[in-house]
This record gives C-alpha cells, sequence and structure tokens, in this order.
C-alpha cells in the first residue's frame, strides 16, 4: 500500500514518545487554538510529551485519521494507546483517571502533586 | 441520534468555532472516544466544506 511507510512512520513515533501529540503547529509555537490547549494540558502534569506538527502533511494527517477513526487534530496517544483530545482526557482528568494512565506510560515522577478530597 | 438533546455555543462569533453539548441515549454503554466518533461523523459535511471549523465537544447520557 502506498502509505505503508508513512504508517510505520506514525507506529514508530508513537512507540518511541510516551506522550505524544499531533497537532498544528510546534510546542515552542502553536498554530491552532487546540494543539496550544493540549500543550498546555499536558504541562499540567510535568510529563515530557512531544509534539509533532502536521499541518502541512496532509498525506500523514489522513493516515492518521484512518487508523484512529478521529477526524479532526489535535490527537493524543499515551502508552501507545489513542486517547482522542482534550474533551476526552478533561473529563478523564476530573475523573480521577488521567493520573494512573500517565504515570503507567511515564513512570512515577520525582516529585508528585496529592490531591486530597 | 433522534433522541439527541444539542446545545450549540458559537465560541468566537465567527460562527465556525463551536462549544457543542450532545445529550442521548445513543451514547449508553459506548466509551467517550466513540460518542465523540458518533457526533464527527454526524457533523462530516459541514466540517468537509468549512461549515465548522473548530468543535469543542462535551457528550453525556442522559441520567433516569
Amino acid at each position: 500500500m502506498a502509505n505503508d511507510p508513512i504508517r510505520a512512520e506514525i507506529e514508530q513515533e508513537v512507540a518511541a514518545n510516551p506522550i505524544l501529540i499531533y497537532g498544528k503547529g510546534t510546542k515552542e509555537m502553536p498554530r491552532c487554538g487546540f494543539t496550544l490547549e493540549t500543550i498546555e494540558f499536558f504541562n499540567r502534569f510535568g510529563y515530557p510529551f512531544e509534539v509533532v506538527d502536521v499541518l502541512e502533511n496532509m498525506e500523514k494527517r489522513e493516515a492518521l485519521a484512518e487508523m484512529t477513526q478521529w477526524p479532526t487534530l489535535p490527537k493524543v496517544f499515551i502508552g501507545g494507546t489513542f486517547y482522542g483530545d482534550t474533551d476526552i482526557l478533561g473529563p478523564m482528568d476530573e475523573k480521577g483517571e488521567l493520573g494512573a494512565i500517565l504515570e503507567a506510560a511515564c513512570g512515577p515522577r520525582a516529585s508528585r502533586s496529592v490531591f486530597l478530597r | 441520534m433522534p433522541d439527541a438533546e444539542v446545545r450549540v455555543t458559537d465560541l468566537t462569533g465567527t460562527m465556525d468555532h463551536y462549544d457543542v453539548r450532545v445529550r442521548s441515549q445513543a451514547f449508553d454503554g459506548k466509551t467517550l472516544l466513540d460518542q465523540h466518533r458518533m457526533v464527527y461523523s454526524a457533523l462530516e459535511a459541514a466540517r468537509q466544506d468549512g461549515r465548522i471549523h473548530a468543535l469543542q465537544l462535551t457528550t453525556e447520557v442522559p441520567h433516569g
């Protein structure tokens, strides 16, 4: 298939980065409000994450949309699993589900915040 | 999704960035990812032709 090398590249990136965001623009210069929002979302957790800019790579965007069955950017992968965007991750975080997923993917952080309820 | 209750807010005043809240029994038993996929596929035409540029989406199952 013509897009096999692209899929292989995506699979490699997903495997190499515990937290990976496909978005529009870079971490330093996001070029879309939702990509910026996603970067700010992950900044709060203190785990390292990677942003791959696919704004102008239509072939890769199409391959990603097919692989995830998800039409929009940004797209977030954690520990090799697709989690959608902050519309999904926000509610997961509110329910207290995200911390364990991030820790499983990235390992424990040096300093952890403790939330009391 | 015939039973869906939908609330739409125009975020920017430009009629293409929306906050959309959808409540439907059709979401019952589905993951959040699949719930959102259902809404995106319902809106596919409007996204393709540019009527919707960006979407902030919340889905929920009605309670009792």
